[in-house]
């Protein structure tokens, strides 16, 4: 990753722009062509810099709620654990974390009612008794783009 | 290595319904992946439903006027950009000061995701924060210095140590 690479990436992050040709407009920007931008941006992919180029929405104007789980799960239990929650499409982020809560995830759903139904289903069938809910009451802060 | 001013999050609302239509669906189906890197993205994607360019490109722009996107552009792999560590910090702070600290955590730098939750019984953490840095070590003295900002030293410093999963959300 060069100077111009890292240039480019500050500037799709938060600023890309919503319009017919974004490449060419991001290249006006940094003075250099459309073919050379989306040449870099591949670049960027294929070596796994950028995850994707899309909207990241705030889930609760969509009228979907989110919450954090953190799950106290045996070593032994971890991989059962971890494919049964993956299953769920509302489960976006899933780490191991070090703690004896060790595996925390974030659960997007319609309602809170099918998350909590969700965590039964996940509890009966993974063994793992202890899931906590948390879900937030105030945000104070989401800011994802990175200045590298 | 820093980080970038703080973008067009909107901090406080955690649910409330905006007004979005079929289209406005079937334009959020579209973006919310991953969006082709060609000359005229829009009019590709466009091109899957009944809109023309113009439509789709003045549809995600509202949607962002709105704050419904709260970000469009692309998404990184931190590791792969810089940042190796990152660490959830689990904060236990006194309900009635809950906001103002909520506010000071927040303002540092490194801090990208800031949340108040509610505790349990057993579970008395109530402030929730994401650090980002090169290095446990640096996530540490990170903590150290918010810890040190708030007057506050029972938390818990949470290391991720193995990703299972992390994707974005599919809506529709």
């Amino acid at each position: 990753m060069d100077e111009l690479d890292k240039r480019i990436l500050n500037e799709i992050q938060s600023e890309f722009p919503i319009v017919v040709h974004p490449f060419r407009e991001v290249g006006r920007r940094l003075g250099l062509t459309e073919d050379e931008v989306i040449r870099r941006i591949n670049g960027l992919k294929e070596t796994g810099i950028i995850r994707r180029i899309g909207g990241n929405f705030h889930s609760g104007s969509l009228d979907f709620t989110s919450t954090l789980c953190a799950a106290k799960v045996p070593e032994e239990k971890i991989e059962r654990f971890v494919e049964t929650v993956n299953r769920y499409p509302g489960v976006t982020h899933n780490y191991m974390r070090s703690h004896e809560f060790n595996v925390w995830f974030t659960f997007i759903a319609e309602t809170m009612e099918e998350i909590e139904e969700a965590l039964e289903e996940i509890r009966a069938e993974s063994g793992v008794r202890e899931i906590r809910n948390l879900p937030a009451v105030r945000m104070f802060k989401i800011k994802v783009d990175f200045d590298v | 290595m820093g980080y970038s001013q703080p973008s067009n999050a909107l901090p406080g609302v955690v649910r409330g319904r905006k007004m979005i239509d079929e289209r406005d669906k079937q334009v959020i189906r579209l973006i919310q992946g991953d969006i082709p890197v060609a000359p005229r993205p829009f009019a590709l994607l466009a091109g899957k439903t009944g809109m023309d360019e113009e439509e789709f490109i003045r549809r995600v722009r509202r949607l962002q006027e709105e704050g419904i996107i709260r970000r469009f552009g692309a998404t990184l792999r931190h590791q792969e950009a810089g940042f190796r560590s990152n660490a959830m910090v689990a904060w236990r702070v006194p309900d009635d000061r809950a906001e103002e600290i909520g506010k000071v955590l927040a303002g540092f730098q490194e801090v990208t995701h800031c949340y108040q939750r509610v505790p349990q019984d057993d579970w008395p953490y109530n402030l929730y924060t994401m650090i980002h840095g090169e290095t446990r070590e640096v996530c540490r003295e990170i903590a150290l210095r918010m810890s040190k900002a708030i007057g506050i030293d029972d938390y818990l410093l949470l290391f991720s140590e193995k990703e299972f999963k992390k994707t974005s959300m599919q809506y529709f």
